[in-house]
This record gives structure tokens, sequence and C-alpha cells, in this order.
């Protein structure tokens, strides 16, 4: 593990982890704590919100299937951003130690994801939104006179805004990750693998870039689909193919949840060991398990579409057995790999490393829960039951959740230099796991008993299991209730050591010492150095020939009989204009890869990401048939409306060249991409 | 009809249930373990000669539940020519089935479909067993093949959030005796 200075003496890490752990840089703990505490509030709302659905389920109080289903819909949305927000900021804290990520994109994608985050939950409690987190088309537009077109506009904007946060912090992890090792096949360890290299890079930077790289695939599907809704709140001619949208909703939907666990991961790598004494380091095994995580995680979600038996079956089967093989690098590299290095390390019980630890224990079990719904015959019997909400609340509640207080805890006691009490954290970790374990095992008996889900009535006979969940997510409540409570002192702590020292001073009329308290001086912790240039993403002759050559093959957009067939529907009409996308995006990528024209347009890297993330989007929203019919009776300014799509990808291309190589590459790959599934997703 | 647990989600859960014990148990040793005092190149060698048993261990459970699970996917086959097709439809929030009774025995292919938004065709038998489910989806036609060989009033419930009145979304299909 590479750090530059090592840790003064800690009363709460291990002695042992003086040795590797460097002193975070006022930054790092900045970024972290405003993520954590950001994504924390958000958490415990929408844990309250829980807790009113399962108790208007056991008909302690009533609440009509209207504000449930709103209510389902925003605490669905708002888990999954907090915990993300609160992931992001844990991984960042660890990766920048060694790795010059951005403060400005990271401040862009946190600014972006909080205000997507408050349109969510004006579209569901104000507007009445209600078709659930995962919005299965064409749900959003059948409201049952439930919600208006501003409140899906508004909700598909969240959504968006929440999604392009992430694309900007995956982008900046991305590219600086590459940078720093050195290009893709080195950052993954790749070349360490075969033997060609003597190191690789830290565990935590090999996780980080697996996770950006899966977390871009994801979000592009999902800004295709959720564009397309969008455009088809104003424009209803719009048709949407339920099966390729519903495979778009859950690879952006299921990728983003299943994603938050893995920053988690790539996190725990460093957070853990400082607990244990015993740094974790990158071997072969963990980088074979971590390049088949980057398959697993991107091919794992199909298992939502196992019911859906005009998906083919190959994929079905080929769903299982990524759902299985995700298992493999999880059980094998890190909860069996941690555990190891925990097993007689003396580990160091304080509030966060215990936290960090039960998490272990939520992941494995509730991992079990879900590889078993995951198999065929038993999801055929099991699917939308509550035994789903039981396996995803298990690791979301017992590992994620508690992770995320595991790292607040850690940014705290590092700072206080101490730790709570060992009553209150045996008071918390026993309420909380009595709790967690009582409430998901109430859901899945009811799983077994084949109770579905998201019922806002639940079916005769079977409200006590409801009832018994309510009792255990109050006690749940109460331990979380209780962590805050002892996170408060040490907050308080933490701060006034961060900000004043006491000093010794001496009275100067009566010549006695005294204690002084003064505020200490600015963060002196060296910066990390600027990123250094990135490359642009055709380098060489023959990658600028290969460039030339597939803008020859986009020209094909344009023939005449090309459009004539294209007019056959509306989804080939729009594979046409992502054709046109793909011409300008493979000449802006040519362009802004020659030396003469880079070097003109400079560095400009927040321009360039704002160009790739922007144009394609731009593109889609004004890729409906509203916009473009009219036209079509105009050849000239048909024509025209052709050449704004290559526009737009022209400006996508000549952005990503200012991303850097793979940046740049993969940024132009996923937006050619998504004009690809948008097209799909439409009929 | 109040809801039972049936047998093959028994014995899930009981699986489970051994499995999260096992682990909740191995996570508690592991506990007291971290307490203790052992180099870290004893349980180097100990533990990384363990990791590629359990290695070993979960790809020979991966293959087989796998390839187990191969013979029994729920996926209709073959013509309908020997089956009785029941045209099911679904929407904002009924259930349609037509014809909605067939005789016990009877080989059933239920064609299902939504003329709205997504729907879970969820069938429960006549003692309030969940014995499975396949999605109505508008545009698309699932095929799902039962042989109902008990008599008695199934019970069809929804098993994807459809909206407003989506857990109240319920029909029957009457299996009658010969």
């Amino acid at each position: 593990m590479e750090s530059a200075t090592t840790a003064a003496p800690s009363h709460v890490l291990h002695p042992r982890a003086a040795a590797f752990t460097a002193d975070a840089r006022s930054i790092e703990r900045r970024i972290g704590l405003l993520f954590a505490l950001s994504g924390l509030a958000l958490v415990l709302l929408m844990g309250v919100l829980g807790i009113v659905m399962r108790l208007t389920q056991a008909t302690v109080i009533s609440l009509s299937p209207g504000w449930f289903y709103r209510i389902l819909t925003l605490h669905g949305a708002g888990m999954i951003t907090g915990t993300l927000l609160v992931m992001m900021g844990a991984l960042w804290y660890v990766l920048h130690q060694t790795v010059p990520l951005r403060v400005g994109r990271t401040l862009a994608a946190y600014g972006l994801i909080v205000t997507g985050a408050l349109c969510v939950l004006i579209a569901t409690l104000v507007g009445g939104f209600g078709a659930g987190w995962t919005f299965l088309p064409p749900l959003p537009f059948y409201p049952a006179g439930q919600w208006s077109v501003w409140s899906e506009s508004l909700f598909f904007t969240g959504l968006l805004l929440v999604g392009g946060g992430f694309t900007v912090y995956c982008l900046d992890v991305l590219e600086q990750t590459t940078t720093r090792y050195g290009g893709l096949v080195r950052t993954l360890g790749w070349e360490f693998l075969r033997g060609r290299e003597e190191t690789a890079p830290p565990p935590q930077a090999i996780a980080a870039t697996v996770v950006a790289i899966d977390g871009l695939l994801s979000m592009a599907a999902g800004t295709a689909i959720v564009v397309g809704l969008l455009g088809r709140t104003y424009d209803h001619t719009v048709g949407i193919d339920a099966l390729v949208a519903k495979n778009l909703v859950y690879f952006f939907g299921h990728s983003i949840a299943n994603l938050v666990i893995y920053l988690a991961a790539g996190a725990i790598y460093v957070l853990i060991p400082r607990y244990a004494g015993r740094p974790y380091e990158t071997t072969k095994v963990f980088v074979a398990g971590w390049a088949g995580s980057l398959l697993f995680i991107a091919t794992a979600y199909s298992h939502h579409l196992y019911m859906d038996f005009v998906q083919p079956t190959w994929a079905e089967i080929g769903s299982e057995i990524a759902s299985y093989g995700a298992l493999i690098p999880v059980a094998v590299i890190t909860i069996y790999s941690m555990t190891m290095l925990v097993w007689g390390s003396r580990y160091r019980w304080t509030l966060a490393s215990l936290l960090f630890y039960v998490g272990l224990a939520g992941w494995a079990i509730g991992g079990v829960g879900a590889v078993i719904d995951s198999i065929i015959p038993i999801n055929f019997r099991l699917h939308n039951t509550d035994w789903v909400v039981a396996h995803f609340h298990t690791y979301l509640i017992l590992c994620v959740v508690v992770w995320c207080f595991a790292f607040l805890a850690h940014l705290l006691e590092r700072n206080a230099d101490r730790t709570v009490s060992a009553a209150g954290r045996a008071w918390t970790i026993s309420l909380i796991l009595v709790g967690g374990y009582g409430l998901t095992g109430t859901w899945f008996l009811a799983g077994v008993l084949g109770i579905p889900r998201r019922y806002a009535i639940q079916p005769p006979g079977t409200t006590g299991y409801s009832l018994a969940g309510s009792i255990f997510a109050l006690l749940l409540a109460l331990g979380f209730l209780f962590l805050c409570l002892q996170l408060v002192p040490l907050a308080r702590e933490a701060w006034e050591r961060r900000h004043y020292e006491l000093v010794e001073r001496r009275d100067t009329w009566t010549g006695s010492r005294y204690q002084a308290r003064v505020s200490r001086g600015p963060d002196e912790s060296a910066a990390l150095k600027k990123p250094a240039d990135a490359g642009v993403p055709l380098a060489t002759p023959a990658q600028l020939a290969l460039g030339a050559a597939l803008c020859v093959v986009g020209l094909a957009a344009f023939f005449p009989q090309v459009v004539d067939a294209s007019e056959a529907s509306i989804r080939y009409h729009h594979l046409d204009h992502a054709g046109h996308f793909f011409l300008g995006a493979m000449l802006g990528l040519l362009l802004g890869s020659l030396p003469a024209l880079s070097n003109r347009l400079g560095q400009r890297p927040t321009l360039g990401l704002v160009a790739a993330i922007g144009a394609p989007t731009l593109m889609m929203l004004v890729m409906v048939p509203r916009f473009y019919e009219p036209l079509e009776r105009h050849p000239f300014e048909h024509a025209l409306y052709h050449l704004a799509m290559a526009v737009f990808g022209l400006a996508t291309g000549l952005g990503a060249t200012r991303l850097g190589r793979v940046t740049g590459r993969l940024a132009v790959f996923l937006a050619v991409g998504m004009t690809v599934m948008f097209a799909a997703a439409m009929k | 009809m109040s809801l039972h647990y049936g047998d093959p989600q028994i014995a899930i859960g009981i699986v489970f249930a051994v499995l999260a014990l096992l682990l909740a148990c191995a996570f508690v040793v592991i506990g007291i373990q971290a307490g203790t005092e052992v180099g870290f190149q004893r349980v180097h060698e100990v533990a990384y000669w363990l990791r590629k048993r359990w290695l070993a261990l979960l790809l020979v459970i991966g293959v087989l539940v796998v390839g187990i699970s191969l013979f029994d996917l729920p996926y209709a086959g073959g013509g309908a020519a020997s089956r009785t097709v029941v045209k099911v439809t679904g929407g904002q929030f009924f259930w349609s089935l037509v014809p909605d009774s067939v005789p016990a025995g009877t080989k059933v292919r239920f064609n299902v479909t939504s003329i709205d938004v997504n729907h879970g065709f969820g069938l429960y038998d006549p003692h309030g067993h969940l014995i499975g489910s396949v999605q109505a989806m508008p545009g698309y036609h699932n095929l799902l093949d039962l042989t109902l060989s008990e008599a008695g009033v199934y019970r069809i419930r929804c098993l994807e959030l459809c909206g407003l009145n989506h857990s109240t979304m319920q029909n029957t299909f009457t299996v009658t005796a010969h």
C-alpha cells in the first residue's frame, strides 16, 4: 500500500497500522464528511419511511395505497442515492491518498446527485409519483389518477441528475487511475497477472476502476431509457418496447444498487487493515477475482427477467451463471480475505471496526439469500415475493448502511483519537443485529409463504408478519438512534481537536504556566501532484487511420437508401439517427486527436466532460417524432436535422478527446451505445 | 383462501437458515479469534491453503447447482397441441382468463399478456401455495406450461407493481374434478 508519509501514533488504529497508514489530508476528511453526512441524513430519513410502510402493512397505521406507493418509490430511490453518496465519499477518501482525483468534479457530482434527490423527493411527495423506483415502463404513463405529467418529468429528471453525478464521478476515477497507473490494462493489474510486471496497483485502485467501468456502462443504459421516457412525457406518439425497456431499467437499477457494495469493498480494503494491523495487498488471485467481477457485475442484472419468458433462454441461463459467478470473487477475495486479515491479529475493536466486521457478515448472509433466489427454478417460486425484499435488505441494512456508519465513525474516531465505551458499542450492535436480522427474518418467512412484495394491503391472515417486522424495525431504529447519539460527542471532540490545540503558555505578569486553546494552523500535508496529461484517444497513425475508416463507415447513415429504409419504424429511424451521431462522434474523436488541433484545444477537461455527457443526452432529448416528423415534409430542414445529429456526435467526440486516452475512448463508445440503446427501446 | 408455506419453499427456507446459521457461527468464532495473536506468516500459510479449497468447493457447488437447475427450467417448450391454452390478460387492475376452468389433470398452457403495464401472474394452488409465476407484458406473450392435477379454486395474484390497486388485483381459476 502506497503512502508518502505514515500516520502519527493513534489510540484507535492498530499500532502496526502506522507503518502503512498515511494521515488523511484535510480535503480527504472534508469530502469524506460531506458525502457521509449528506448520505446518512438521506438514509435515516428513508429508514423512517420504511418503518411507516411496514407499520401500514401491519395495519398499525393507516396510509392510503396512493401514499404507500409514493413513499415506496421515494424510499427505494432515496436509499440507493443515500448509500451511494456515502460510499462514493468512502472510496474517494481512501483512493485520493494515491490517485489525484479532482475535487471540482467530485463536488460537481455531489451537486448533481443532491439536486437529483431533491427532484425525486418533490416528484413523489408533492407530485404523487408512485411507479416504484424501478419505474418499469410503461407504468409511469398509467398513473391511475395518482400523478401528473410534471411529476413524471421531474422524477426522470431527478434520476438523470443522480445518474449524471455518478457518471461524472466514474469518469474522473477512471481517468485518474488509468493515468496514474499507465493505462487500463496496467490499472486493472492484468500485466501483473500475466507476470509482465512485478507490482500491481493497490486493491482500492483496482476496485475503483472496475466500479467506474461498470458504473459508466450501467449509467449509459439508464440515461438511454430515462431520456426515452422523458421524451415520452412530451410526445405521446413514442412507443416503448416493454422487454428492451425492462432490460435497460434493470441494467441501470440493479447495477447501481449493486455497485454501492462494490464501492464499499474498495474502501474496506484500506479501512479494515488499519484495525487488523496487516496491510491488504494486491495478489494475482485478487486481480483475477476483480476481472471476474468486471464481467459479472455487468451481466448479472438479467436475473430480474427470469419470469419474462420471452427473454432468450440463453440470456436467462447466462444470467444464472453470472449471478452465481458474482458470488465467487466476493466470497473468496473480499469476505474470506478480510476475515483472514482479522484472524489472530489482535484486532483493535472500536465502534468503526466493529461495524466494519459486522457488515462482512451481513454481506455474506444476504448474499446467500440472493444466490438462492438467482437459481431459476427457485426464482419461479420466489419471484417478487418478500424473499427478494429480505435478501436485499439483509445486505443493504446489515452491510451497506452499517458500513456507511462505520465510515463516519472511522472519520470521527481518527480525528477525536478515541472510541466510544465498550458498553455503548455492545448495546448498539445488539440492537442493530437483533432488530436487523429480526426484520429481514420476517421477510424471509413471508417470502417462503409466498406473500408478494410491494403490497400496500397484505393478503388476509398475513399481517402478523408485518407486525413482527415492525417491532424489529423499531428495535433497529433504536440501535441506529443510539449509534447517532454516540457519534455526536465524538464529532464534537473531533471538531475541537481538528481546529484547536492546547499549548503551554506562561503568564507574563505572574510568571505562572497555563494551557491555552489556540487555533490550529492550516493543513500542511502535501497535496498530490496534479494529474499528468492523459494523452488522446487516437495516438498512433494506425489508430488515426482506424478512426478515419470508421468515419467512412458512418457515412452510410446518410445514404438515401439507408435513410429511406429507416422510415419503416421509429426504431429504425432512430437507429439511422444513431448512425449520424456515430459519424459525428468518430469525426470529433479523429479531429480532436490530431496533434495540431489537440494542442489548439488545450487541456479543457471540464468542457470536455460537459460535451461528452451533455451532447448525447441533448441529442436523445430532441430525437422524438414530435420534433422531426414535421421536418420530413421539408427536405432541406430534414437534412439539417440529420446533420444536427452528427453535430451532437462531433461535440461528443471532441469533448471525449479532452478526457484522456482510456476515458475518451470509453466515453465515445458509451455515447454511441446510448443512442443505439435508446433506439432499440422505442417502437 | 389464505396463504400457506409450499413444500419446495420450506426446503429452500431451511437450506438458507442452515447456511445463515453456519455463517453466523463462523463470524462469531473468527471475531473471538481476532483478539488473539497469531503470526501473519502462519495465518497466510493456513488461510491460503484453505482458500484454494474454498474456491474449489464454490466452483463445484456452482456447477452442480446450475447444472441441476437446467433440468427444471420453467420455460415452455414445444407446441401447444397436447395442451389446453388459457388466454390470460392482465390490466389495471384485473385478470381475465379464457377459459376460466379446466378439468383436473389437464396440461395447461397459460398464454399471458397485458393490455397496459407489466403485471406478474402468480398462481396459488387451492391450499394457498405459490406454485409458479410469469410476467404479463404489454406487446409480448409469455407461455407458462403447468399440469394442474388437483381440483379446486386456484388464485391469481399480481406479482409486479402495477399501480394503485396492485395489492388487490386478483382472480380465480377453477380446476374441476373429473
